[in-house]
């Protein structure tokens, strides 16, 4: 597989390169084993940018459309997804995705981050590559309304059915007045003032 | 048979999300498992039975959702280590020691040698302690019931070193960012400790001989839930279940912290992947935690300081790490627990995100595992995978 495929791909640069040239800063490495792991997957996933934070730990941005490409590409290497973190960047109006892949063989850790768009954000399922996707895209789904095409248990999983659809750990999601909906006249212990509060 | 009318929007509901309310047929019926029942703490799994085997298992988490990752955005960062501690009760040192490790690196501190060894005793305690309790579980569900309480015993004396130390029996507050909340209290703390490593040593074997050895055990676990390498891998299951499918993955060796690196010790490893080599696996690691902390115990604390010395860390409610982000894991118990923290330059954290190991092994591989298996192997399959439900509830 290996050999057949790395020509392929060493073709591809060469006819891509008048383009990219100034927007790729030759980034720097280090000749460490996890140098040399991302140096080895930028080969084959030029799309990507990738650095080394630190001993047994990498880092990878993977453009939204091209994520399960590069997963697929990753799942040789790293065995294990750890799990899916969905950060809400409410400012920026964007969801960002960590993958945190796990490689039992090389002992590393690696992020994969993607960015998509709040509305209507759209990611297709890595359910194929690692059955345990299921779980943690089930919770994405919940409590952050991320819809991962494919993925066909995405519905109620931890939250009462009516808390579904709300997106609680949405950073616009206001607890106080969702509690007071829920609870009515019995919600009197918030003191509105904040004069009994330490913090 | 009394007639029992079921109103028509709950059948439709129920049928919408693939349940039936009925005997499906003479044979066929549909048991909800849990949460009442002993063996599943607080969770639910909705079993369809024929006669007496599983045909198909849904797990149905969300008994005890208490939104520990939203609350922990609206607390200072050092309110919080008093909040998560709470995701697992059993072992509650985990989650504060990789939740202070993450902010430890976002800052940039390097914590007092002193801090980590006392980190690393911390952790061995707890993970001990949690083997006791996971040995009352698992001897009450296949009726050896002696095991439990002699288990439930030994752990009490881990519960007064701990509340010697940091003032809580279960709760400790005790890891804080920088270092740890106050020094051992002295050396007749560490006589105690060594007393009790030793005991315990001795006792391993009356473990044997009731629980370990013991042909009910026997009986009840081999080849009771199989799993395979590939799918173990596949399924992201990491600790003891790993290990008992032949892959020798620790954290403490394969991305070691704290004392780990300095300390000798073997990571157990069986191939078989049934229950039995599951249970084995998590003996064979009680006896190297004891064997760590007598090796601990040997080196002494090193001298020096237990909190790192930063001005910052006299305002604490308005403390601010730098914008950065970090993820930390240690090996419990039940697996690799860990923590993905993300500061956006403020006095709370923007995102705590806690990947707890029953995550992925107490949805998906127990559904698979619990097909085909006898009703009476649920508790089994459930204690051998040590699932700790609020893991994935949070």
């Amino acid at each position: 597989m290996d050999m057949n495929e790395k020509p392929k791909v060493e073709e591809k640069v060469e006819e891509q390169k008048p383009q990219e040239v100034p927007e790729v800063e030759a980034p720097k490495l280090p000749d460490t084993k996890e140098g040399k792991l991302v140096a080895g997957m930028l080969e084959r996933a030029p799309y990507a940018e990738g650095n080394v934070r630190r001993e047994r730990r990498v880092e990878f941005k993977v453009p939204a459309d091209r994520i399960k490409e590069f997963l697929e590409l990753a799942s040789e290497k790293f065995e294990m997804l750890l799990q899916i973190s969905v950060v809400d960047w409410l400012k920026e109006g964007e969801f960002e995705l960590v993958y945190q892949l796990w490689s039992v063989s090389e002992t590393t850790h690696a992020f994969v981050r993607t960015r998509v768009p709040r509305e209507n954000a759209k990611l297709p399922t890595v359910m194929d590559i690692w059955p345990v996707a299921e779980t943690y895209e089930r919770e994405a789904h919940e409590f952050f309304g991320i819809i991962f095409e494919g993925n066909p248990r995405l519905g109620p999983f931890i939250l009462e059915p009516r808390e579904y659809e709300k997106h609680p750990l949405r950073k616009d999601f206001n607890t106080l007045s969702y509690a007071k909906t829920i609870y009515g006249e019995d919600f009197d212990r918030y003191d509105e003032s904040k004069t009994n509060y330490v913090i | 048979m009394a007639n029992l009318e079921v109103p028509k929007e709950l059948k439709t509901e129920a049928k919408a999300h693939d349940m039936y309310l009925h005997p499906i047929d003479k044979d066929t019926y549909e048991l909800f498992f849990g949460p009442q029942h002993m063996a599943t703490e607080n969770f639910s799994i909705i079993l369809k039975m024929d006669g007496n085997r599983i045909e198909r298992a849904i797990v149905n988490p969300g008994f005890l959702h208490r939104g520990f990752e939203k609350l922990s955005e609206h607390r200072p960062y050092f309110s919080n280590i008093a909040l998560i501690l709470r995701i697992c009760v059993p072992e509650s040192d985990v989650p504060e020691n990789i939740y202070s490790m993450a902010v430890d690196e976002i800052v940039g501190w390097e914590v007092p040698e002193r801090a980590q060894w006392i980190r690393t005793v911390v952790l061995e305690m707890a993970r001990m302690s949690a083997w006791m309790f996971w040995i009352m579980g698992f001897g009450n569900e296949i009726g050896l019931y002696t095991a439990g309480q002699w288990a439930a015993a030994y752990r009490e004396r881990f519960m007064r070193l701990f509340e010697e130390l940091t003032g809580g029996r279960v709760y400790h507050i005790y890891t804080v960012p920088g270092g740890v909340r106050r020094d051992i209290p002295g050396d007749r703390w560490l006589r105690q400790l060594r007393d009790t490593v030793e005991y315990l040593k001795g006792k391993m074997k009356d473990f044997d001989e009731i629980l370990f050895d013991n042909y009910i055990m026997f009986e009840r676990t081999e080849g009771v839930g199989v799993m395979d390498k590939r799918f173990a891998l596949k399924h992201a299951v990491t600790g003891p279940n790993l290990r008992a499918v032949g892959v020798p993955y620790d954290v403490r060796k394969d991305d070691p912290y704290l004392f780990y690196p300095e300390l000798e010790f073997e990571v157990p490893v069986l191939k078989e992947g049934d229950s039995l080599a599951r249970v084995l696996v998590r003996r064979y690691e009680m006896e190297q935690d004891l064997y760590i902390l007598e090796q601990l115990l040997d080196m002494g604390p090193p001298s020096g300081p237990h909190m790192v010395q930063d001005a910052r860390l006299k305002a604490l409610p308005r403390f601010k790490p730098p914008k950065g982000d970090a993820y930390a894991h240690v090996e419990s118990t039940k697996g690799d627990f860990g923590v993905y923290v993300v500061s956006d330059g403020t006095h709370k954290p923007y995102r705590a995100h806690f990947r707890g190991p029953s995550q992925s092994h107490g949805v998906t591989v127990l559904e698979e595992l619990l097909k085909g298996a006898r009703l009476a192997d649920v508790p089994v399959i459930l204690k051998t995978l040590d699932n700790c439900p609020p893991d994935i509830d949070r």
